[in-house]
């Protein structure tokens, strides 16, 4: 199966409501999604793994996906984390 | 228009009024709003308490066609749910054993995403084990 994976740097914290984006938006992929920041990473399915990182503006997450649609899974995301945490919340 | 494939709703039981309302209302922002999320707190009167009237109601509005899990507060608002499962053979219902605040979150955002009932319960049940720190 094919795998992707792309960082990006926030550009605000990781609040709940982008979190939650980021998790409906996993949802609808077929493909195993997970987000790492620092040492950890979390299934991006979980609303709550993703809001435990406790990600930072300024810090790096990477966003990896495993499955039949790896590759627009993680531009989804990353482009929901460039959005979402521009604005906060 | 694009098909929308129905969603699993979400019932949110609670002694109190205003903690059902305002779980709810943080479930659906986080959640996007794009699913149901029906709050029953409190008795018919609105004192502290719950209502088998109330979460009735809050069944039928969240039933969507995919199924609707229901989460609570406390042990006796269970005992109000449970009683009341029985009586309402048309709909497709679960009863979750979650953390209220988080299982509400976690199902919620996880049936906006499109999830079945048994993926929902399961993910407001994984919620016992989301740290914080």
């Amino acid at each position: 199966m094919p795998a992707s994976s792309e960082s990006i740097t926030l550009s605000g914290d990781l609040h709940a409501r982008p979190a939650g984006a980021v998790a409906v938006a996993a949802g609808r992929f077929a493909s195993a999604v997970s987000v790492s920041a620092g040492t950890r990473t979390v299934d991006a399915k979980s609303v709550l793994g993703i809001m435990g990182l406790g990600a930072t503006s300024g810090q790096q997450v990477t966003v990896s996906a495993d499955g039949p649609d790896a590759a627009e899974a993680v531009a989804a995301l990353i482009t929901i984390l460039g959005d979402a945490t521009r604005v906060g919340g | 228009m694009p098909e929308v494939e129905p969603q699993v709703g979400i019932v949110l039981v609670s002694h109190s009024v205003l903690l059902a309302d305002g779980a709810a209302d943080l479930a659906a922002q986080v959640s996007g709003g794009t699913v149901t999320v029906a709050a029953a707190g409190g008795t018919d009167d609105g004192g502290l308490g719950t209502s088998a009237a109330k979460v009735e109601r809050a069944v039928r509005r969240a039933d969507g066609g995919a199924g609707v899990l229901v989460l609570a507060d406390l042990g006796s608002a269970v005992l109000t749910v449970r009683a009341l499962l029985g009586d309402l053979p048309d709909v497709t219902v679960a009863l979750a054993d979650a953390p209220f605040v988080e299982g509400a979150v976690a199902a919620t955002v996880t049936a906006a995403g499109g999830a079945d009932l048994t993926a929902v319960a399961k993910a407001a049940e994984e919620a016992w084990h989301a740290r914080k720190l």
